[in-house]
């Protein structure tokens, strides 16, 4: 039986994307399920399949995964030729460090730069703790690049779990036109010409549904167009 | 292997690989560097910058390999140390441990911020938050649901890395005197009666250092 993924909005649900994108792009078949989030239902909807109320949740028969890095440690382990995390212990290691840190980590960031696929590019006032964010990142993924990324473009060469769990800080990065090192900008490409990229953001750019408190000038709901490059 | 460590009294995020490790019997060397301002140590992030590029505690330094994050740190140690089990031998109990440790390890913010771990307060009831009364009521769902499911005493049977993931929130539990069910107090106590939980507690109330943001009731500092 295929694995089942069910996910979030794919224009706003940051989360969603991690394991998305971490399967999709490693080549692990799977099963999609979209809730819109927050509409009446949907938490009861969740809940069926998470006891935490969160998406995503990864459905393997009997087994629920939840949490985005717990998804991912589950298909490195079910699919070890996919070479979700890297295969040199050191690069490994250092790859769950910077997505752990990831995970618990850039609230400020998080807050105010929303993943909104759909945002025009524009750029936003950030907080001192914002910025401290994204230089914290700019020198994490400047720092794996240099230290294990010789055979590829991604932060550990070929693209792992660690690249999926920062696919949503490079949208971030584009939409709200941070200012990055050039190293960073050819990092942010690597990722944005990944074909499942290119699939979860049109699939973004063609969904209806508006979460009214994401949107920073609702009810006015600046959009691209769905056929956006 | 060296595990770098903050404050016992007060670092929950040090309070984890370190018992994890104690308790699974996995040998290391410790290095505290107390906290920072403004009664701690003015040096904190020169001395902690030698072993992480994040800047923060724990980190586990295997020869020339620097883990920083506990989970991170778990993982490491689930590979270079099979034979301690680290996670639960089945798979699918494997991935429930994962998804409730990346849980904690992202969330519960409100109980966080308003019980922080502090071992030299006296056990004294704090009013919760509607916010923080969710996360409680989600630990004791957690808790109480692994036990039922694994058998206990701990959450997959045997202690394990969830467990460890958990510990600074029991002694959250215990310390603010939170009012939780039977089933939750007899995990917390379980957790409580670890010789690793006994020595690192001791540890904790022989410190002296200060933090004044982890000190709800600052600027008075209550002691046992």
């Amino acid at each position: 039986m295929a694995l089942r993924l069910i996910i979030g909005n794919k224009n706003y649900s940051s989360w969603s994307m991690r394991p998305w994108i971490g399967l999709r792009a490693a080549g692990i078949p799977f099963d999609e399920e979209v809730i819109s989030l927050y509409v009446p239902g949907s938490k009861e909807q969740i809940l069926k399949y998470s006891p935490a109320g969160k998406v995503p949740v990864l459905i393997d028969g009997a087994v629920h995964v939840w949490e985005s890095l717990a998804i991912l440690e589950y298909a490195a382990e079910k699919f070890p030729a996919a070479g979700l995390w890297p295969s040199d212990p050191a690069a490994r290691a250092h790859a769950r460090a910077i997505s752990a840190e990831m995970h618990a980590g850039f609230a400020a960031l998080r807050n105010e730069c929303g993943m909104i696929l759909w945002r025009p590019p524009a750029k936003k006032a950030l907080s001192p703790e914002a910025q401290a964010n994204i230089a914290r990142i700019q020198e994490l993924w400047t720092d794996a690049r240099a230290r294990f990324g010789a055979g590829g473009p991604f932060l550990f060469g070929k693209f792992s779990a660690a690249d999926a769990m920062y696919a949503p800080v490079v949208a971030r990065f584009a939409t709200y036109m941070i200012d990055v090192t050039p190293q960073v900008a050819t990092y942010m490409a690597a990722m944005t010409s990944l074909p499942a990229w290119r699939e979860w953001r049109r699939g973004a750019l063609t969904e209806t549904w508006v979460i009214p408190k994401f949107e920073e000038s609702y009810p006015t709901v600046p959009r691209l167009p769905a056929d956006a490059a | 292997m060296k595990l770098v460590i903050g404050n016992k009294n007060y670092s929950s995020w040090s309070f984890r690989p370190w018992i994890a490790m104690k308790a699974l019997g996995i040998p290391f060397e410790e290095v505290l560097i107390p906290f920072g301002a403004p009664l701690g140590n003015p040096d904190f992030k020169a001395q902690i910058a030698r072993y992480s590029p994040a800047g923060l505690v724990p980190v586990l330094v295997d020869g020339n390999i620097h883990v920083w994050e506990s989970l991170a740190i778990f993982e490491y140690l689930s590979e270079t140390c099979p034979e301690k089990h680290l996670w639960p031998a089945d798979p699918r109990a494997r991935a429930e441990a994962r998804s409730i440790a990346s849980e904690m390890h992202a969330g519960f913010g409100p109980l966080r911020s308003e019980c922080p771990m502090n071992f030299r307060r006296p056990v004294r009831t704090r009013e919760l938050s509607a916010a923080a009364q969710q996360n409680v009521a989600r630990f004791e769902a957690i808790w109480n649901g692994c036990v039922a499911r694994h058998g206990g005493p701990f959450l997959f049977g045997k202690f394990c890395a969830a467990d460890a993931m958990y510990a600074p929130g029991v002694a959250r539990l215990h310390t603010y005197g939170i009012e939780v069910g039977r089933e939750t107090r007899s995990y917390m106590e379980v957790m409580m009666a670890l010789p690793a939980w006994a020595e690192w507690k001791a540890a904790a109330l022989r410190e002296s250092w200060i933090v004044a943001e982890d000190e709800v009731d600052w600027p008075t500092v209550l002691s046992a």
